[in-house]
């Protein structure tokens, strides 16, 4: 058979199989940094069958114009994921967890008048 | 009708290809650096484009986005090279890439083959890229400092077609059956036209003692066997693969009907109109 006979016509349906057999295109969850120093934000992710090709398609997907300088490719199967309302939302009331639950101004008025009242006591008692 | 002068439609903010003075090359080696200059840029257009042939029906999304993609820059880099030769001889980059008859380009007898099934494009590729890697590194100290600085330019992006490549090439051959049978089918067809990237050049003895190029294709030939035996044979346990075979000439009387079929398509909206700019 010469390459001319064989089909020109074979294509993603054909060729399905030749991931590998076995092989389970798998979603990567991918970061990227836009300039050096600031913080990773997701980007999105990818599938592929294994690191490799993880960290091309990431790089075709997130960095071909050159608009990352790093990039992190998670498998998402490593993600530990914590959602449980439970743990995260908890039913009773947590406002007073929160600075804005306290009117804080009365409060803050008082502490200074006191701390001045304080110091002068003080000066006076060094002063004799 | 207006007869204000039309800007060119690409506008490029820093040229890939700068100015460059060929003053000081002699007239024989003006002539062997712009052979060389025609066939790595014609290998380049030639398998950039069947390449693309897989946009829209490579094995995934992801692939197909990433195959194109290397595609794209192999396109690119033969306008670099096209470009060179243009103003090393006087001439039009978009009449050398589109204006010349299919049995006058002088892409390797490698590049001849339609893209077939996606073993046969990985056997393929792999073979070229890594052929190429070898030709362009026997360009980086080249005495002519343009074409020097082109390769190295051309060579960073190569780097990361070679690792996906290689990438391609394991998982076809450990991939099982059926992608190792289709991937050993390939690379026996193509055995017989695995040199044919370093088919000898009229001047490439010129090349060499200019300082140009810093080996001889045979000699080259033998380095990137060598290589290739070692991941096919050595790495990877075919039986036999890249070989030694007879090396095909670049000047082909008829080329094969599939470049034939793909020149019509690439050249089919420059031929539209004559001269017409885009």
């Amino acid at each position: 058979m010469t390459p001319e006979q064989l089909s020109a016509s074979e294509g993603r349906r054909d060729d399905a199989g030749l991931l590998g057999e076995g092989a389970d295109p798998g979603v990567w969850e991918v970061f990227r940094q836009e300039k050096d120093g600031e913080a990773m934000r997701h980007a999105g992710n990818v599938r592929a069958p294994d690191r490799d090709l993880a960290m091309h398609y990431a790089r075709e997907f997130y960095s071909r114009r050159q608009e990352s300088v790093r990039l992190w490719v998670v498998n998402r199967a490593e993600i530990t994921d914590l959602s449980d309302p439970d743990l995260l939302q908890p039913p009773l009331d947590r406002s007073f967890k929160k600075p804005g639950g306290y009117v804080m101004r009365d409060k803050l008025e008082i502490a200074k008048e006191r701390a001045k009242a304080q110091g002068q006591a003080e000066t006076k008692a060094a002063d004799r | 009708m207006t007869t204000e002068a039309r800007l060119p439609t690409r506008q490029l903010i820093q040229p890939d290809l700068p100015a460059f003075d060929h003053g000081g090359l002699d007239r024989a080696t003006r002539d062997a650096l712009a052979e060389l200059l025609l066939t790595m840029a014609d290998d380049e257009f030639v398998i950039g484009f069947w390449d693309s042939e897989w946009t829209g029906i490579a094995p995934m999304l992801e692939e197909d986005v990433a195959f194109s993609s290397i595609a794209q820059d192999e396109i690119g880099h033969a306008r670099l090279l096209y470009e060179m030769l243009a103003r090393l001889t006087d001439g039009d980059a978009d009449r050398i890439a589109f204006g010349r008859a299919p049995h006058e380009y002088r892409h390797a007898a490698l590049l001849d083959h339609a893209r077939h099934d996606w073993a046969f494009s990985i056997a393929r590729r792999w073979m070229y890229d890594t052929a190429d890697s070898v030709r362009l590194a026997a360009l980086t100290s080249a005495s002519f400092k343009p074409l020097a600085d082109v390769v190295a330019k051309i060579r960073r992006e190569e780097r990361y077609h070679l690792l996906h490549l290689d990438v391609w090439l394991r998982r076809l051959a450990n991939g099982g059956d059926e992608p190792r049978r289709r991937l050993e089918a390939s690379l026996g067809l193509l055995r017989p036209d695995a040199h044919s990237v370093f088919a000898p050049l009229h001047g490439e003895q010129i090349l060499v003692d200019a300082g140009i190029l810093a080996e001889p294709m045979p000699a080259l030939a033998r380095r990137w066997a060598a290589q290739a035996e070692h991941i096919l044979l050595g790495e990877l346990g075919f039986e036999s693969a890249a070989g030694v075979g007879d090396v095909v000439s670049r000047e082909r009387l008829e080329p094969s009907e599939s470049f034939r079929w793909l020149w019509g398509e690439f050249t089919s909206v420059a031929r539209l109109e004559e001269g017409v700019e885009w």
